[in-house]
């Protein structure tokens, strides 16, 4: 009874301020973007053209700060009313109040539909059937290659590795010692990245995080680690993160490199090479086609005061024309049917399209950086060679199955 | 107290009452004992409680939700032991044990060994003393990144110098084989606190009087017999201090690891407050992270200890 | 140390000289690289053949941090901060420092064990309390309270170097003084303290150069950016998931290079300091 007093109270509160209170208010966001010129900056400017009532007072906070600016803001009740969230992240803050639920928010919404989104997108925003966030800008990964590298060893450029086969083989031609060259790149540094760049080859391989000690789990690892012990990987993807290694291949260290679309802008400005992109590479006899899905999400920190405005400033930002605008800071719009126009480099553009449909999120689940951590160490543990890829994927299920029991996640 | 210094205060004479009230506050020990007490109060006021607030936490359980409050649930030592309990723990407990006493002793040495080197006269000393602070000023986001280019193993100019000059045929995977990071990380937080030390060393050896260098050399003592008779012993004070302060500074020590390697390969080069962050920020297990920085309140305050008795043996000495 | 200063140099001194530039070079290769760095293109600076000079040297990174970053008004808050937090530590510490080197008790030395723990814990695990007190105070949000926050890392390393620059100044000079007329403090002011200037150069300078280099306080104190200093600015370039290294490093070129050339003419100041001091 209480409860439902309360929701009557909360309700009437969110209508009157969403109507009448809210003039003259600003509201406080807390965002990654430190380049003036990120799509997201770009519309809090046209918010802010529009919405002269109420103005948007942001401030930047670097990445690697955020999680814990926003704890502190927690612990001391100085919260922004908006924030930017990576989405790994979402059940963690979730399933420990600190966010406030949205569901009923975005049930009332006419611009925030479910179905309009990529379902691994909206799968990061709900932890335990309540909404507690929105897609903001999505992103995903992609496996770019240095076409004059393909030219060069005669290989075709116009026939990418679609099977883990075909990986192997182009990676081994492509691998050239004595001008410093690997034939394959990807990060498997001890952090979320390494974990980000791994669990599409996972999802590949037919094994999944419930059953790491499977034969195909291990496969998944294997792989990796085979790439590193053969020397068609360099060892150095043990601590470089993402951007490094599309630094290796930007300056011609690696012919092929698993990557995201963040990296477009830097790739059109400074390779000095015809370099493309295609989607992952599946495994034989398997044939799944798997991605894995990175981008921030939208939360209203638990405490907020505009919450109402917050929302409506979401819905704005959810609107296709400012949607759109993700591609130009190399990110994808969350929602499919929201096209760019004259998109910059559009062959990448459909292929990160298409690699969004089977973009998987990691999780949701509250435990999710503790799983991601085990994983973690079970790749360096087989990529080092310390233990065998078995070894280290059954020490690694050991952390995950107790808090997969407590929590499951579907279909990963 | 009074064993320390005689007062001499009261027996001087005085003229005018005022002056003398003044002259004897100023003269007497209270005015001293109020400016530590300043300090002791603006840290205890501005560290004592963050450090409390630390401290409590590890004793409880914290969540996203309790983290501002301090009346969570007490678990005693449930946290400690469950860091114990962690398989990583003695390898963080052996990583920084590694990483600090490596640190220290080789940046004393080499900060020593400038120090005296630039003390001698020559065209130009003060200023490529001066310059080599530059490393020192450098943000330590900017000294990880650099030293992780310069030991990449594949395009790093380390590696290039060394397969250049014929020292090896092959790459040196530094930062990527766990045999190796932990001194890749040491070796660049050397680098960064040499001229910390180099500065604060040559300070002190400038406070040692030449006349007793030139006494010694009348004396026909050699340059080592000065240095280990003279140099050395005159220069204990700044040694402790040195010593003292960059142990402890090298155990918060966090931005360069963090940047070469996150703690990697499988946690080889993870050390007690990159551990600590991981825990509260990483997975937010604050009330482990707090147990983690407890402990090293622990070995800190040892550390102090030490000093302070060094520094009382020095006074009798 | 062994010659007179009125000897003219002579070919000992040289090659002095010459092996001081060696090692000063050797040493400094890495601060080099962020400079070539910050003049490569980016193709260039990922080259699988590192480059020791920059082979098309670009200024197009300096370029765009003064455009974009707006890299003055980063610095004008790091000097702000800086030489606050440099005023407050040495004021404070000059007293404690003094009477640690003095008066040995007890207490003495449980204020030298409390300030040395003080150190030990790093600010990202101390910042969360820290701001709780600073709103207590309603000092959320200013530079003073990163001021006054930064200030805690400095002083007891301030107070500690002190106190060794004090210890080695014989008591027997203030004593003297204190025969012919004056208190403690004013045999303080004109005796130990004018002897402690080389000491109160060194420490103040590396004061200044953390405050400067401080940059977990400003980000958890302050919430508005036009508040924060280049530490923060700098971070900017290190993305949720690429990083500019290339720009990083000019902006890094950009905050350090004023301070290393102020560091080098003050370098002047403390050798004159040095040798007043060894000529009492």
């Amino acid at each position: 009874m209480k409860s439902l007093l309360k929701t009557a109270v909360w309700a009437a509160a969110s209508v009157f301020a969403s109507t009448a209170a809210s003039a003259g208010e600003k509201i406080q966001i807390w965002h990654i973007f430190g380049n003036a010129t990120e799509p997201t900056l770009v519309n809090f400017t046209r918010w802010n053209e529009t919405h002269p009532d109420n103005q948007i007072d942001q401030k930047f906070i670097p990445f690697a700060q955020l999680s814990q600016q926003l704890i502190k803001g927690i612990a001391t009740g100085d919260v922004p009313d908006l924030v930017t969230i990576d989405n790994p992240v979402v059940a963690s803050f979730a399933s420990q109040g600190a966010l406030e639920e949205l569901t009923d928010l975005v049930k009332g919404s006419k611009i925030i539909e479910k179905s309009k989104y990529y379902t691994g997108s909206w799968n990061t925003t709900i932890w335990s059937e309540r909404q507690y966030a929105v897609p903001g800008e999505a992103n995903t990964l992609a496996l770019y290659y240095n076409a004059d590298m393909f030219r060069a060893k005669g290989l075709d450029p116009d026939k990418p590795p679609r099977t883990w086969a075909e990986l192997k083989e182009l990676s081994a031609k492509l691998t050239d010692p004595a001008k410093g060259v690997y034939g394959v790149g990807f990060s498997a540094i001890q952090s979320e990245e390494g974990t980000f760049q791994w669990l599409p080859f996972l999802q590949q391989s037919g094994g999944n995080l419930a059953s790491l000690t499977s034969p195909d789990s291990v496969a998944a690892m294997t792989l990796w680690a085979d790439f590193v012990k053969s020397g068609q990987a360099s060892k150095d993807v043990l601590v470089k993160r993402q951007f490094e290694m599309m630094s290796a291949f930007l300056g011609g260290s690696s012919a092929m490199v698993v990557g995201g679309p963040w990296e477009l802008q830097r790739m059109d400005k400074d390779a000095k090479f015809e370099w493309r992109v295609a989607t992952l590479p599946v495994r034989e006899g398997k044939n799944i086609e798997a991605s894995a899905l990175g981008g921030y999400v939208w939360g209203i920190p638990k405490g907020a005061k505009q919450r109402a405005l917050a929302f409506k400033l979401v819905e704005f930002m959810s609107e296709p024309e400012q949607m759109k605008r993700a591609w130009s800071g190399g990110r994808l719009p969350p929602v499919p049917s929201i096209s760019v126009e004259n998109p910059a480099n559009p062959k990448a553009y459909e292929v990160f399209k298409t690699q969004m449909i089977v973009a998987k999120a990691r999780g949701p689940h509250p435990a999710w950086p503790l799983i991601s951590s085990a994983i973690q160490t079970a790749i360096q543990s087989s990529l080092t060679g310390q233990s065998t890829p078995a070894a280290a994927l059954e020490r690694a299920q050991a952390v995950i199955k107790p808090l997969l029991d407590k929590n499951p996640i579907e279909g990963l | 107290m009074s064993k320390a210094l005689p007062n001499y205060g009261s027996s001087r004479p005085v003229s005018r009452p005022l002056e003398g009230a003044l002259d004897r506050l100023f003269d007497s020990r209270n005015v001293w004992s109020v400016t530590v007490a300043a300090t002791a109060l603006y840290l205890l006021f501005f560290v004592g409680y963050p450090i409390l607030y630390n401290v409590i936490m590890s004793f409880q359980e914290v969540s996203v939700s309790n983290v501002g409050r301090l009346d969570r649930p007490w678990v005693g030592f449930a946290n400690y032991q469950r860091l114990i309990g962690d398989p990583l723990f003695p390898l963080v407990v052996k990583n920084t044990i590694v990483f600090v006493s490596l640190s220290v002793i080789l940046q004393c040495a080499c900060g020593l060994a400038l120090a005296l080197f630039f003390q001698q006269r020559f065209p130009g000393s003060g200023a490529l003393r001066g310059v080599i602070l530059a490393g020192w000023i450098l943000p330590p986001l900017v000294v990880g990144a650099i030293w992780k280019w310069l030991l990449a193993s594949d395009n790093g100019v380390f590696n290039y110098a060394l397969q250049s000059i014929g020292l090896i045929s092959g790459p040196v995977y530094w930062l990527s084989d766990p045999s190796s990071s932990l001194l890749a990380v040491t070796l660049a937080n050397v680098w960064f606190g040499v001229p910390f030390n180099m500065i604060l060393l040559a300070a002190g050896l400038s406070g040692i009087p030449r006349e007793i260098y030139e006494a010694a050399m009348i004396d026909g003592a050699g340059p080592f017999r000065r240095f280990t008779a003279m140099t050395l012993p005159m220069l204990r004070p700044t040694l402790y201090a040195l010593v003292a302060l960059s142990t402890i500074y090298t155990m918060r020590s966090f931005d360069v690891i963090w940047t070469m390697t996150h703690g990697g390969p499988i946690d080889s080069s993870n050390v007690f407050p990159i551990w600590s962050y991981k825990l509260s920020f990483d997975i937010f297990d604050f009330a482990g992270g707090a147990a983690a920085s407890t402990m090293m309140l622990i070995v800190v305050f040892f550390v102090a200890l030490i000093y302070v008795r060094s520094v009382r043996a020095e006074a009798r000495a | 140390m062994s010659t007179m200063d009125a000897e003219p140099y002579g070919p000992r001194h040289y090659a002095l000289a010459a092996a001081g530039l060696l090692i000063a070079g050797l040493y400094l290769f890495p601060v080099y690289w962020m400079y070539a760095s910050s003049l490569k293109a980016s193709f260039e600076l990922n080259a699988t053949k590192p480059t020791l000079l920059p082979q098309a040297p670009t200024f197009a990174a300096y370029a765009w941090i003064f455009v974009r970053e707006n890299v003055g008004r980063y610095m004008t808050n790091s000097v702000i901060i800086a030489s606050a937090v440099t005023a407050l530590t040495l004021l404070l510490a000059t007293g404690a420092a003094y009477s640690l080197s003095r008066f040995r008790t007890l207490w003495m030395d449980a204020v030298l064990v409390g300030i040395m723990v003080s150190q030990v814990l790093p600010p990202a695990l101390l910042a969360t309390p820290m701001f709780v007190i600073f709103k207590q105070l309603s000092l959320v949000n200013t530079q003073i309270a990163v001021i006054l926050a930064t200030a805690t890392k400095t002083l007891p390393f301030a107070v500690i170097m002190l106190r060794t620059t004090f210890a080695q100044i014989p008591t027997e000079l203030e004593e003297a003084a204190r025969v012919d007329g004056c208190n403690r403090v004013s045999a303080f002011l004109r005796v130990s303290l004018p002897l402690a200037r080389a000491g109160y150069v060194v420490v103040g300078t590396l004061v200044f150069l953390q405050a400067y280099g401080e940059f977990v306080y400003p980000v958890s104190l302050v919430n508005r950016n036009e508040l924060q200093p280049a530490t923060v600015g700098l971070y900017g370039f290190v993305g949720a998931d690429y990083s500019d290294w290339g720009n990083a490093m000019a902006f890094a070129s950009v905050i350090v290079t004023p301070v290393v050339l102020i560091f080098v003419a003050l370098q002047r100041r403390i050798i004159s300091g040095l040798t007043a001091g060894a000529l009492k």
